[in-house]
């Protein structure tokens, strides 16, 4: 592996986990960092990962995707305090986008010896899938803490979450947001992958093609109640649940019994 | 040169006393000419609920009784004011200045409405404060606001109106539009809808058993006033229900209003109970998107923030007593410049007559005379040069009034008028 994607990829990490325990403090009885810290310790990551991440293409094996990902996580949990003062985000995506960070390089970022070729097609596949993924992943986190602030609420809790957690309408138009921009990002990322298969004359499994389509109707459905049923709040919540619930059940289900087939979506 | 506070707070005087004390905007000119009158070189009159404070920029002896004489008459019988009240000279004024504009002299301890008051008080008394009172109203408002930023003094929410604010704020993105529905006529249903309406919140609709009651309530908030049986039916439309009534029972009850809210399309609706006994049946909260609230519950988030924000009083008077120091000094220095100058012209008048007497008894020539003279000036700037330093010095750190005044007495001086 190249020193510098190593060192950069070291110090977005370093970075992430400086931005994590930020968001972490208020939670710890500690006074909040101020909000520009708490927005540019993150953003400085995302620099140097950035950076480290363009000298991994074409993002050949699981790290270099495992790295986008973080990377994603990290550039929503930024735009959603920015955009939506959800700090909050952070309590999960920070930790996330660490860990990820953490897992790709102990994986091992870039494989030895010579990389193979792949087409901007190719890549263009894959990095819209894996943003189309953090977005699903940022309206679960959303409909997660939707559910956390509205248990607390009727429950007549004024505690840590009550003061911390964004507004119950905020976290409902997060999750909205994320899942009706997030569902197109991913179909365009699944429509793209198909057509750089095909294009290159390769075959795609029958159980990929199954499961694929399954699970992009579950997303669908859950874009649907939201959009076409005006489904809002802890109904909303609970189906952008399960629809990610369903993505990750697919893949390790995939992942275990047809292992290579697990990239479905 | 001095300054001095004398007046009332919630500490010392009863709500009964207060109220008669307080002056309105224009009442004030006329209170602090008479107190001027009777000898203070500027004044700034703070008349809140909560206080009457006169601050005063070096009273003569008869200030202060001019003071308590003013508020003694508004009592209006044989009390005396000064047993209701406080003085507090020089820094220990500046200080309690400075803790009323942070906040800690508040009733509610950090309520930020006092700052604005100060400033208030500041802009009515403009005319009459004089330049040491002016930098000081100016300074205590930076201190309000140093210590809001800094510390947590102002965090959450610390009364049961601010708490009810603080749990709406927590079910919507922004108050700003939302309607509320007031069902009664309670005080503190008024005092949580002025809070609401602060924050941009419309109140559409008063309802009460009496409509006139309703009616005089909607006036004042540019609401529309409704009996109690004509209110349910907007349960399906209003965001916010703010309930105060008299009422001995529940009145708001599952039967009457979940049909109403079935028809919101999930839309959240926050009811805020404010009424002893409650006005709303606790079954009510089992209905989907019915957030409910009672006066206990709002008590308990003020009680959650007032304790943060007396984990910070040390934090917020370390700031007080810094800018107090910072204050001084250049109060010390202010004072120092006219005292300096007296000395130094009266030592000059000395010199001057005594080397008149002297050369009128020497034939000296005119070489020798302005040798002389010059070697005067010499010694004479010798001898006032380190008292002059060392003052200057005392002044800058804040320690230069008690050498001032020990000057002054020494060598009998008085500023003029005008220096």
């Amino acid at each position: 592996m190249r020193p510098v994607i190593l060192v950069l990829h070291i110090i977005a990490l370093g970075l992430y986990a400086v931005g994590t325990a930020l968001v972490l403090a208020p939670f710890a009885g500690l006074r909040a960092a101020p909000r520009v810290l708490a927005l540019a310790i993150p953003l400085l990551g995302v620099g140097a990962h950035v950076v480290g991440l363009a000298r991994l293409t074409p993002f050949v094996g699981v790290a270099p995707t495992l790295s986008m990902l973080a990377l994603f996580l990290v550039l929503l949990q930024v735009a959603s305090e920015g955009l939506f003062r959800a700090s909050a985000v952070g309590v999960f995506t920070g930790p996330l986008a660490t860990g990820l960070v953490g897992l790709a390089l102990l994986i091992g970022l870039a494989p030895e010896g010579a990389p193979p070729t792949r087409g901007p097609w190719s890549i263009l596949h894959i990095t819209i899938s894996v943003l189309g993924l953090a977005m699903l992943a940022l309206a679960f986190i959303a409909a997660a803490l939707y559910l956390l602030q509205f248990r607390e609420l009727k429950a007549r809790r004024f505690g840590q979450v009550f003061r911390l957690f964004p507004p119950l309408e905020r976290l409902d138009q997060l999750n909205h947001l994320s899942l009706v921009l997030g569902f197109p990002t991913v179909t365009l990322g699944v429509l793209l992958g198909f057509g750089v298969r095909y294009a290159g004359g390769a075959s795609v499994d029958a159980a990929q093609v199954v499961w694929g389509m399954l699970t992009w109707l579950v997303l669908g459905w859950a874009v649907g109640v939201r959009v076409v049923r005006h489904w809002a709040g802890r109904r909303a919540a609970f189906a952008s649940i399960a629809s990610f619930a369903a993505v990750l059940l697919v893949y390790l289900a995939l992942k275990l019994t047809a292992p290579g087939t697990e990239r479905f979506l | 040169m001095s300054i001095t506070v004398l007046g009332v707070n919630h500490r010392t005087a009863p709500l009964e006393v207060r109220e008669r004390f307080a002056h309105g905007a224009r009442e004030i000119p006329a209170s602090l000419e008479r107190v001027l009158a009777a000898g203070a070189r500027g004044g700034v009159l703070l008349s809140t609920c909560n206080r009457t404070e006169f601050y005063l920029a070096d009273p003569d002896d008869a200030a202060p009784e001019a003071v308590w004489a003013l508020l003694s008459e508004r009592l209006g019988d044989a009390r005396r004011a000064n047993e209701y009240g406080y003085m507090q000279r020089d820094r220990e004024a500046v200080r309690h200045l400075y803790r009323v504009s942070a906040g800690l002299d508040s009733m509610i301890l950090g309520e930020t409405q006092i700052q604005g008051q100060v400033r208030d008080a500041w802009e009515v008394s403009k005319a009459q404060a004089g330049p040491a009172l002016h930098r000081l109203f100016q300074s205590a408002l930076l201190v309000g606001a140093r210590v809001r930023s800094e510390t947590g003094l102002a965090a959450g929410a610390a009364s049961a109106p601010s708490a009810a604010v603080a749990v709406a704020a927590k079910i919507f993105t922004q108050l700003a539009g939302r309607s509320a529905l007031i069902l009664g006529a309670g005080d503190m249903a008024e005092l949580a809808a002025t809070c609401l309406v602060s924050e941009g919140v419309r109140v559409t609709l008063v309802a009460n058993r009496t409509y006139e009651r309703a009616r005089a309530i909607a006036e004042d908030l540019q609401a529309r006033a409704l009996t109690l049986d004509e209110a349910w039916e907007h349960f399906a439309d209003a965001d916010i229900v703010l309930c105060s009534t008299a009422a001995p029972h529940t009145v708001v009850t599952w039967d009457r209003v979940a049909p109403v809210v079935a028809r919101r399309g999930g839309r959240p609706l926050c009811i805020l109970d404010l009424a002893v006994p409650r006005d709303v049946d606790p079954a009510v909260a089992q209905l989907e998107n019915v957030f409910l609230y009672d006066i206990d519950d709002l008590q308990a988030v003020a009680a959650q923030a007032a304790a943060q924000r007396r984990s910070d009083i040390p934090a917020a008077e370390h700031i007080v007593s810094e800018e107090v120091e910072r204050f001084w000094a250049w109060y010390g220095g202010r004072a120092v410049v006219p005292v300096l100058k007296e000395l130094r012209d009266r030592m000059e008048r000395v010199r001057a007559d005594e080397l008149e007497r002297a050369l009128r008894r020497m034939h000296l020539t005119p070489e020798d005379r302005a040798q002389l003279e010059h070697f005067s000036h010499a010694l004479l700037n010798k001898f006032l040069h380190q008292p002059t330093i060392a003052l200057k010095e005392a002044a800058g750190a804040g320690r230069g009034y008690g050498l001032l005044e020990a000057l002054k007495r020494l060598f009998g001086l008085e500023p003029r008028d005008g220096a």
